[in-house]
């Protein structure tokens, strides 16, 4: 398998050219060229489909779109290249689980199956901005407190002393740490120290930030996780590549995060299957990622809830799942925010496509497209869990027709979701408890869910 | 095939995003006659006025407007010369300087918004993505802007939106451009808040938003 030496140089090997070309000449028409070559057809009667030979024929599209091609350096110009040989030598060669964790709080997270009645590894939380540490502390308590969370994700603080955390600035260094020793705090008061925080670092897009931010003073240890963005598509620059030079001589977990776009350069949902796949691949290759977080989302919703997006996250999850050996977070954008009907009905057609098609991981679906300040609450998490946990019950077959019945409810009001409440509006901050009807929502709408057939009974 | 039946060939040369098509129905629409101006308002532009209609119902995506937008340029390389030789201008002059803000690498919306304001015949500037205030000023002032449009798609990059209107309002040039802003993160609130000119909301408001605000203050 290449070592990240050998990818680093591939970005001063390749092809130069300007950007535009790439989009324009390389990535857009191989995609279509790929996609219309392997068959792959969008089925939208069908969210979430239950053919092994269809995912297995997407995986070698990926295969066949990824060396076709590459990734483009935006620092050189020029595209990285890798064969065929060369991708499946990767697969091949990997490992399929990430140690996260220390103490009682340590786990290997695992690969699944499509149809896999284990549970996923559940990761619980969000980066969502918070305005205050009191809300932030409150929301990793009770994260921590969620006896079946595997790991977690922090929120950002918005700003530091009143100064507004701007990326790339020095008082994001300062914010960075902030958040981390605030976060270790709070797992420690929820009596889980050893929790591995599996987003960071959550305030930082700059590598100097993660780089400075990660030293053992402050809190961090190699087995939590660090996310390494690509650029979509199929995109990296020396920013991220420098991240994981520094993290891969620590040892610590890469985690490589993606966002395939339905209706951006990877066109409809059949092209953007193939990309979301070929991600899979990209993080096990160029990031020589231990895990990856991806969420493919929609480019004029900005979410992932829209029925050609589900369709995307089942069909690029099974064909990863069944031939990719990375342990993947999958990470749905709810429209709607915390405290609506409508976001518990998105969350639980997510985590039914993303469970059922074998994904390793689900991760708390974040409200209102993760763009509201404040916007996220404990419910959401605990309502993660609780799905994610119940529909490893479920097959695909049987979630295509509750996914279906719940975009019945939901799938007309994607553009006008409602945003719902803000922390402050439904929960008591002191307390850190939910309002009443913020509980008797909840309540309402799992019994809801558990009457369509969805198995809440046992795990609520 | 006479003048209109030509136009409509030019329009859906565009729709069908063929660059060769395009150049070629150009060239006749020049040799039966028919001015470059009617060719570009009543042909191009019709044509990528539906592209980006359908673009905006999520009925095509980013590469079917991408190409089209190169089929516009593949006639436009025909016709840009006609109109020169005959002094005839499009209807919108307008200058928009826009870009990504400081701290954000993100582009795909920049582009989109970019690519539609140019075919509607916007004169662009596109600064390219994590760039400062002080570019955004100083690039405005060298292209004799109308409008600045400022992109981010991360929360906290939404400061860098409000950082570029402050350096305008400190160097005292406020008042000379028209600014909008955009991004996943913002809304109309945020930009009354920042004191920006307006919001757009997708690329395709952000183009009749742009054209409403510069025709308001022609």
């Amino acid at each position: 398998m290449l070592n990240f030496l050998d990818i680093y140089e591939r970005t001063l090997q390749g092809p130069i050219m300007p950007e535009q070309d790439f989009d324009m000449k390389v990535l857009m028409p191989t995609l279509k060229q790929v996609t219309k070559q392997y068959g792959i057809q969008y089925d939208k009667d069908n969210p979430v489909p239950s053919s092994d030979a269809d995912a297995d024929n997407l995986f070698h599209a990926a295969v066949d779109f990824l060396s076709r091609c590459g990734i483009y350096c935006q620092n050189t110009n020029r595209v990285m290249q890798f064969s065929q040989a060369e991708i499946l030598q990767a697969v091949k060669e990997t490992s399929g689980c990430c140690r996260a964790g220390e103490g009682d709080d340590a786990r290997v997270f695992r690969m699944r199956k499509p149809d896999d009645p284990k549970s996923p590894w559940l990761h619980v939380g969000s980066g969502i901005v918070c305005t205050t540490e009191e809300m932030f502390t409150n929301l990793v308590e009770a994260y921590g407190s969620i006896a079946q969370a595997n790991s977690i994700s922090i929120s950002a603080l918005d700003t530091l002393r009143g100064i507004p955390v701007m990326a790339g600035s020095p008082v994001e260094i300062y914010a960075a740490i902030r958040g981390i020793k605030i976060g270790r705090e709070a797992l420690r008061r929820a009596g889980r120290p050893g929790l591995p925080i599996m987003n960071l670092i959550s305030t930082s897009a700059s590598a100097v930030t993660t780089i400075a931010a990660s030293a053992a003073q402050f809190g961090l240890r190699p087995s939590d996780g660090w996310l390494v963005g690509a650029i979509s598509e199929m995109k990296i620059d020396f920013g991220a590549m420098n991240k994981i030079a520094y993290l891969l001589n620590w040892g610590a977990n890469v985690g490589a995060e993606t966002s395939p776009i339905l209706g951006g350069y990877a066109g409809g949902p059949a092209s953007t299957a193939v990309v979301s796949t070929a991600y899979i691949l990209m993080g096990l290759l160029v990031h020589q990622g231990k895990y990856q977080l991806t969420f493919p989302i929609h480019f004029r919703y900005g979410c992932s809830s829209p029925r050609d997006v589900l369709w995307v996250v089942a069909a690029s999850c099974q064909a990863a799942s069944r031939n990719i050996p990375m342990p993947v977070i999958w990470l749905g954008y709810m429209a709607a925010g915390p405290c609506t009907p409508m976001y518990f009905y998105e969350a639980a057609a997510y985590l039914l496509a993303a469970t059922t098609s074998g994904a390793p991981s689900v991760q708390t679906p974040h409200p209102a497209k993760a763009v509201k300040v404040d916007g996220i609450t404990p419910m959401e998490a605990r309502f993660g869990v609780a799905l994610g946990t119940a529909a490893a019950q479920v097959k695909r077959q049987q979630a295509n027709e509750l996914v279906k019945q719940l975009l019945a409810k939901y799938e007309h009001q994607i553009e006008t979701a409602p945003t719902g409440s803000r922390y402050q509006e439904c929960f008591d901050a002191p307390t850190g408890k939910p309002n009443a009807e913020y509980v008797r929502l909840y309540e309402q709408v799992t019994n809801e869910l558990a009457q369509m057939g969805i198995p809440l009974e046992e795990v609520i | 095939m006479d003048k209109q039946q030509l136009l409509e060939k030019l329009a859906q040369a565009i729709v069908d995003t063929d660059p060769d098509l395009a150049r070629a129905v150009a060239k006749e629409a020049i040799a039966s006659g028919i001015s470059p101006l009617e060719a570009v308002e009543q042909g191009l532009s019709k044509g990528m006025s539906t592209i980006g209609d359908l673009f905006g119902r999520g009925e095509v995506f980013l590469p079917e407007l991408l190409l089209s937008a190169n089929a516009f340029n593949a006639a436009m390389e025909v016709l840009k010369p006609e109109l020169e030789a005959r002094k005839q201008q499009t209807a919108q002059t307008a200058t928009v300087v826009l870009g990504t803000v400081q701290g954000d690498l993100h582009s795909i919306g920049k582009n989109i918004v970019a690519t539609l304001l140019e075919t509607s015949g916007f004169r662009i500037v596109d600064l390219g993505v994590d760039r400062s205030p002080l570019d955004f000023v100083q690039e405005a002032a060298k292209a004799h802007a109308d409008v600045i449009a400022l992109s981010c798609l991360m929360t906290t990059t939404m400061p860098s939106q409000k950082a570029v209107i402050d350096v305008l309002k400190e160097m005292k040039v406020r008042d000379k451009y028209l600014v909008v802003v955009g991004g996943a993160p913002t809304s109309q609130k945020w930009a009354d808040e920042i004191g920006a000119d307006g919001y757009g909301q997708s690329a395709v408001d952000a183009v009749a938003l742009v054209k409403r605000l510069v025709s308001r203050k022609k």
